[in-house]
């Protein structure tokens, strides 16, 4: 990047801020906040271990630097501004969840497009809120597109913020479905035996809640999908999975025709045929229904994440928070295009051309000089993909 | 209430009722020999057997000698020492809590020194964290008592008429962190709406687990005061001979998989082929080379050998089941334990002769360095392909 783009993106990420309003998180007097400034060289190095004592008003604080990014911790700490983590004394800190389309299964990298990526991004997003929400029932959530590839999302539920590491990395697994066993769905009853009849043992999915609800669901309403075809194509549906052949898939589909209510009810372990496929419903239930977060970002409890209503230094766009009730309406190529950024065009020499989606609209951008709404020649000069043009004098 | 504190010294109301007594701990250990033995039998029985032993008669002479006995394994200063001796305290506790709940039912003696649920929930914190879960309607019904059947160990076991309680998630995930086995991972249970359901039974174990913490919590006391020391060190110094009489501190440090005990042979082998195994038998493996002097990183490496293994996931169990901290938290399971869980194959003849995996192969190095004194540590040749 050249000193005049760089010039020039400092001097719009102040105006940005000029005129944005940025919500600090919770108690930012307890957090460490670090900042990538816009200088030259490749070792552009984060500044960190700064405490608000340390750095002063946030929003003073950003229009003063204008720094390329900005960070605060999900740890809460003592002394935030102390240069070790020992000496900052860890309190609690946020959950955090990141969803990041580099990271993502069905993100083809240099295949998707921008947007193809975020709304693959979006859907696990929809799938870890579902956890999040209903299963694990958080309270006080904030959902953040990360002005890059990808969300957050911070839980500040009191609950659990003083969950160290080797407990978030259960939430993880649990979110990422990770060492399920379909066996331990399985509650063994003992019913003791009326009159003469010996106690019996009745194996049990348990239905109501966490992954073996997800994967009732899914079995039951796979069931009924294969109850509605004539047998044939049904026989065929059940072969299609490992392990189960003609003689399986008969036994399967007699024993899911007579027992459907005890299946309802959770009752999967009927009948061999139909125990064996639910087990291999286990499988498909993660494979479908997890969301695949990063996980040493949840795990650590001193993590660094952007600050929502700041701009990512490589795009331009904005951190921007994400009402729930607006997440299915949100889309992150208009809405967090900065409004200071629109109405004007300006000149840069493009050096790596290609398709841009920004703004509601897809460019094709050529190389060489040419003026394109600033929005897009402050993402491209962002990316690294267009310099500044020069100024031919006033 | 001391009979109450003398079966749990370990209540906050035990601890406070000794400092209340104004008692001085140097005082006691010098004058009061009936409380220093009781103390050293305290932790003698956790290292020979996972019990505390026999309480003492006088109730005073048992409550003190729990701080005595935690100062005696803060003198030894093992990790492994605090963590048997946390153990068996807990051990001890659960025992005594199960008996007194299940003795509510009948008609508890006047000096009752019982201890009861809620006021064993509130000990740690737990009562906003729990509740009862709402009885489920159509359950089978089955008359009160009337199955003989045991409740098998395993957590996912009940009988029909153990009630079930919801346990927030916030409180969970701490208490069931050192449990062993898959069923208290969290995503092998049916959490909804922040709560996990466990049963009275698994909810006795999570309380033993907050005992346990409690025991070894600031353990081991970083400085002893030095007429407290003087006065324990014909104590700890037999301690310490105990503990390495047991062996549970010796350094192996040496890596010839040839030599491994059948047992662990098969798993590794079992890794290698890049199957998966099931927990036990990953933390056994994991458990035993950490064991005898492993890093997560040779770890790593040993399971990718011929393997098509995913390395971060390995990583990451791997990690989980040495814990970050210190290298051998876990130690490794017993013969009878791996026999147990159907992980004890291909024995042999010295199979026959030790009781334990880490005994096996101690014998074999032992055996192969008297034979010809060359061992080929796997680790060097490790390092020969890395230079390349
Ligand atoms: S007897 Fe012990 S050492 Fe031998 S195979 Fe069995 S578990 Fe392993």
């Amino acid at each position: 990047m050249e000193e005049r783009t760089r010039a020039y993106l400092r001097g719009r990420f102040r105006d940005y801020y000029r005129r944005a309003e940025i919500t600090p998180p919770p108690a930012p007097e307890s957090r460490e906040w670090g900042y990538i400034p816009w200088t030259t060289g490749p070792d552009t190095r984060m500044i960190r271990h700064r405490s608000v004592l340390d750095i002063g008003d946030i929003e003073t604080f950003l229009e003063r630097e204008r720094p390329r990014h900005v960070y605060y911790s999900a740890g809460l700490y003592e002394d935030p501004g102390a240069n070790s983590m020992d000496e900052k004394g860890w309190q609690r800190s946020d959950l955090v969840f990141d969803l990041d389309a580099d990271h993502l299964p069905g993100v083809t990298l240099g295949e998707d497009s921008y947007a193809e990526m975020l709304a693959t991004c979006k859907d696990a997003l929809r799938r870890l809120l579902d956890f999040l929400e209903d299963d694990f029932g958080f309270e006080n959530m904030e959902i953040v597109f990360s002005g890059g590839r990808g969300y957050h999302v911070h839980v500040r539920d009191e609950r659990i913020r003083h969950l160290e590491r080797e407990h978030r990395r259960e939430i993880v697994d649990y979110v990422r479905g990770i060492g399920l066993e379909f066996d331990h769905l399985i509650e063994t009853e003992t019913v003791a035996g009326m009159g003469r009849e010996t106690p019996t043992e009745r194996r049990i999915l348990r239905t109501s809640g966490g992954w073996g609800e997800r994967l009732h669901d899914r079995f039951v309403s796979f069931l009924d999908d294969l109850l509605a075809m004539d047998e044939e194509a049904a026989l065929e549906r059940l072969q299609s999975f490992d392990g189960i052949g003609e003689g399986k898939a008969t036994a399967a589909l007699n024993a899911a025709t007579n027992n459907r209510a005890a299946i309802e009810a959770g009752n999967v372990t009927v009948h061999t045929a139909i125990a064996q496929l639910a087990q291999r419903f286990a499988e498909r239930t993660v494979e479908a229904e997890n969301a695949p977060i990063d996980e040493p970002v949840t795990t650590d409890t001193n993590r660094l994440i952007r600050l929502p209503g700041s701009l990512h230094g490589g795009s331009s766009l904005a951190v921007r928070r994400i009402d729930r009730a607006d997440l299915t309406d949100f889309d992150p190529l208009v809405d967090a295009v900065p409004e200071t950024f629109t109405g004007h065009e300006i000149r840069v020499t493009v050096d790596r051309g290609g398709p841009v989606e920004l703004g509601g609209d897809t460019f094709t951008v050529t190389e060489g000089e040419q003026s394109v709404p600033e929005h897009v020649a402050m993402f491209l000069m962002a990316r690294g993909r267009a310099e500044k043009e020069k100024e031919t004098g006033a | 209430m001391d009979a109450l504190y003398a079966r749990y010294p370990f209540l906050e109301a035990a601890r406070e009722a000794v400092a209340e007594e104004a008692v001085d701990l140097a005082t006691v250990v010098e004058t009061e020999p009936a409380v220093v033995e009781r103390a050293a039998s305290r932790v003698e029985w956790a290292l020979e057997t996972g019990e505390v032993g026999d309480p003492a008669p006088d109730n005073r002479v048992e409550l003190l000698s729990y701080p005595v006995a935690r100062v005696l394994v803060s003198l030894v200063g093992e990790r492994v020492l605090v963590r048997r001796y946390a153990r068996a305290e807990a051990a001890v506790a659960h025992e005594r809590f199960v008996a007194d709940l299940a003795d509510t039912t009948e008609l508890k003696s006047v000096d009752s020194s019982g201890l009861d649920l809620d006021g064993l929930l509130a000990e740690f914190d737990l009562t906003e964290s729990v509740r009862e879960a709402p009885s489920l309607a159509g359950d089978a019904t089955s008359p009160a008592g009337g199955s003989a059947t045991q409740s098998p160990a395993s957590a996912t076991a009940r009988s029909s008429d153990e009630s079930t309680y919801l346990l927030e998630v916030g409180a969970y995930l701490p208490l069931a962190a050192d449990c062993w086995g898959d069923e208290w991972r969290l995503v092998n249970r049916a959490l909804a709406d922040g709560e996990v359901p466990v049963t009275e039974t698994e909810l006795l174990t999570l309380l033993q687990e907050a005992v346990g913490s409690r025991v070894a919590e600031g353990l081991p006391f970083p400085d002893v005061p030095d007429p407290i020391a003087d006065a324990l060190e014909a104590e700890a110094a037999d301690l310490r001979e105990l503990v390495a009489e047991l062996e549970l501190v010796r350094e192996i440090d040496t890596v010839v998989p040839e030599l491994f005990p059948p047992c662990m042979k098969a798993l590794l082998d079992d890794i290698q082929k890049g199957e998966h195994l099931p927990h036990h038998s990953r933390f056994a493996i994991t458990a035993f080379l950490s064991s005898i002097g492993m890093t997560t990183d040779e770890i790593v490496e040993l399971y990718r050998v011929n393997s098509a293994f995913g390395e971060q996931m390995t990583r990451y169990q791997t990690d989980h089941i040495r814990g970050e901290t210190s290298p051998t938290e876990y130690s490794p399971p017993s013969c009878a334990t791996m026999q147990s869980y159907g992980d004890c194959v291909n024995m042999d003849d010295l199979c026959e002769r030790i009781p334990h995996p880490m005994a096996y192969y101690e014998q074999r190095l032992d055996d192969a360095e008297d034979e010809d004194g060359e061992i080929e540590d796997w680790r060097e040749t490790l390092e020969g392909e890395a230079a390349e």
